[in-house]
């Protein structure tokens, strides 16, 4: 058993990957926020993501189609935020980032996509005005799935 | 503050001539220059959008009531009036087709500041209730929430949380004598939260003794963009304020283009005395750090990457060396952009452009001529240092079909960070 219990060890796991097994658990930390999100675009983006068999062509209109859900879900400059549909904005970075080819991402793109996934659900708290730290827990179910999918 | 109505718009045009205005006027020699510096002309070819033609209101007020030949002509009923189907029809030019880049200033050549006038007939627009909803819902927000985008303490507080998980490192807030005290723009804090972590680490790597303020966050100024001096004084004042409390010796302005301004260029005049501290924009404080020897980088990006020089911080603002010495740090292969620096064309979105949903197709076909200067040079990723730049390059990008990512100057520098940082925190 992988046992991940920081960032740290996290990082350095991801950084292991080679660029198809990031996207792959990086669609594994999107599927677990994708109900944040409303656009339909991004649950198949996600399954192309998820494909590790996924050919170059439907990587590409899969990345067309993230950028695109997210120009349509930023908040925004001088307009009233809405920390809810701000959420989705966030899952369509996270979405975006799985698919963005490797070398693209400060990091690499699975820990971009671990990144904007907890700021999905942080944007949710911020919404419903919860005191407790999403986005700790959001870490945890990530170190989680980042250490079954390393066993399996 | 009254409501606006035309009373108070002439009145408030009125007050914008001085003594510069004057001047300017006068010695307009209609050569039409101005128009092939800006971008909302050159992309149409529309002549309303020559910049001088947008001050049409305030050279009306200038020429019947301080010009010899407008007092006659209006004494006989000649002169042409200000009128609020006038000012309806000015609205769209001043506020939709004006991001006040200041490249139309660059190019008269009796030297009239343009952008300076366009800023003051501004006010009159505002003053007159001809300008655009949703700038004066921003100004709003501004004034009764501290945050055009309704940004409240609490929503900062669960970013801050985030950025000190992802960054490992505490953000400091409200600590009294740190050196500086850095400002956010409400773009930052919503759609890039994660300058906040990179400034964290910068910070930590260098020694940087800063902090945030709980009450002077927010470095936006709605005031500005809409043209109400005495709005865009009270938000500044906030920041002041803030400052002062602190005792800091030095208000870092995030890469936003406007707030630069505001606080740097504008502020002091608004606010009508002298800061007692400096004020930088964080390019000049990396760029510090950098000379002292403070930053140490370590892999550069791969890409072929250009930067965008945003206008209030490149050309108004006179911070143009600084990220190009700072880019050298991090790019294996720089390459400028066609009359790049002083003379950079604007993405088509500042000055409250953006805010403006009226005038979201004209930002976007005027985009054109940031496709010809990224087509000239073949770039493979673009770098900028304002998060209102940088939301309207990747949305230009995806209207013209063009696959270059858009980078933070500031994050890039964070993401190169060498591991092993210098000894140092700090004021946390």
């Amino acid at each position: 058993m992988s046992g991940i219990s920081n960032d740290t060890e996290f990082r350095q796991a991801l950084e292991g990957l080679d660029a198809t097994r990031q996207r792959v658990v990086a669609a594994k930390f999107v599927e677990h926020v994708l109900d944040l999100a409303d656009d339909e675009r991004l649950a198949m983006v996600n399954r192309t993501a998820a494909n590790s068999a996924a050919p170059d062509s439907e990587l590409v209109a899969a990345l067309s189609a993230a950028r695109a859900a997210t120009f349509d879900s930023h908040t925004r400059c001088g307009s009233e935020g809405d920390w809810s549909e701000q959420a989705g904005y966030f899952v369509a970075r996270a979405a975006a980032a799985a698919v963005t080819p490797a070398g693209q991402l400060p990091g690499g793109s699975a820990w971009q996509a671990a990144m904007s996934c907890r700021m999905a659900r942080t944007c949710r708290s911020i919404a419903q005005a919860a005191a407790d730290n999403p986005a700790a827990e959001e870490s945890a179910a990530q170190y989680r799935i980042l250490s079954e999918f390393l066993d399996s | 503050m009254n409501g606006p109505s035309l009373e108070r718009g002439i009145n408030a045009l009125r007050e914008q001539v001085d003594a510069p205005v004057a001047a300017f006027f006068n010695s307009c020699v209609h050569c039409g220059m101005c128009a092939e510096a800006c971008l909302f002309f050159t992309e149409t070819r529309n002549p309303a959008f020559t910049p001088i033609h947008k001050l049409e209101p305030l050279r009306r007020i200038w020429k019947s009531e301080y010009t010899f030949m407008g007092k006659l002509a209006s004494a006989l009923g000649l002169g042409k009036k200000v009128d609020d189907e006038l000012l309806a029809q000015w609205e769209p030019l001043v506020y939709d087709s004006c991001t006040m880049c200041g490249r139309c200033s660059m190019v008269c050549p009796v030297g009239n500041d343009i952008t300076y006038m366009i800023r003051k007939v501004r006010e009159g627009m505002a003053a007159s209730g001809h300008a655009p909803s949703g700038l004066v819902s921003a100004t709003k927000r501004a004034v009764t929430i501290g945050s055009p985008m309704g940004v409240k303490l609490p929503a900062l507080q669960a970013q801050i949380r985030h950025a000190e998980e992802e960054s490992g490192l505490k953000i400091p807030v409200d600590v009294e004598g740190a050196d500086y005290l850095c400002t956010l723009s409400s773009m930052e804090i919503m759609n890039f939260p994660e300058y906040i972590s990179a400034i964290a680490r910068i910070f930590d790597h260098a020694g940087v003794s800063w902090t945030l303020a709980s009450d002077g966050f927010e470095a936006t100024n709605s005031g500005i963009q809409i043209g109400v001096s005495e709005i865009a004084a009270e938000l500044v004042g906030r920041v002041v304020k803030a400052a002062e409390k602190l005792k800091v010796k030095a208000v870092i302005s995030p890469e936003c283009g406007h707030a630069y301004m505001a606080i740097r260029w504008e502020g002091p005049n608004l606010i009508g005395r002298p800061y007692g501290f400096k004020v930088l924009h964080i390019l000049e404080l990396l760029d510090e750090l950098r000379k002292e020897g403070r930053l140490h980088l370590s892999g550069k990006e791969a890409l072929r990457l250009t930067y965008h020089d945003p206008c209030q911080i490149s050309r108004r603002g006179g911070v143009v060396e600084q990220p190009r010495r700072l880019i050298n740090m991090v790019a294996e292969d720089f390459v400028e952009m066609p009359e790049a620096g002083t003379m950079n064309w604007c993405c088509g979105a500042g000055g409250g452009v953006s805010t403006n949903e009226r005038a979201d197709d004209l930002r976007l076909k005027v985009f054109n001529r940031k496709k010809i200067q990224l087509d000239a040079i073949q770039a493979e990723g673009m770098i900028s240092a304002c998060s209102n730049c940088r939301i309207h390059l990747e949305d230009g990008l995806e209207k013209y079909h063009m696959d270059i990512p858009v980078l933070s100057l500031t994050e890039t520098i964070a993401a190169h960070l060498a591991e092993k940082a210098p000894a140092g925190v700090g004021a946390s």
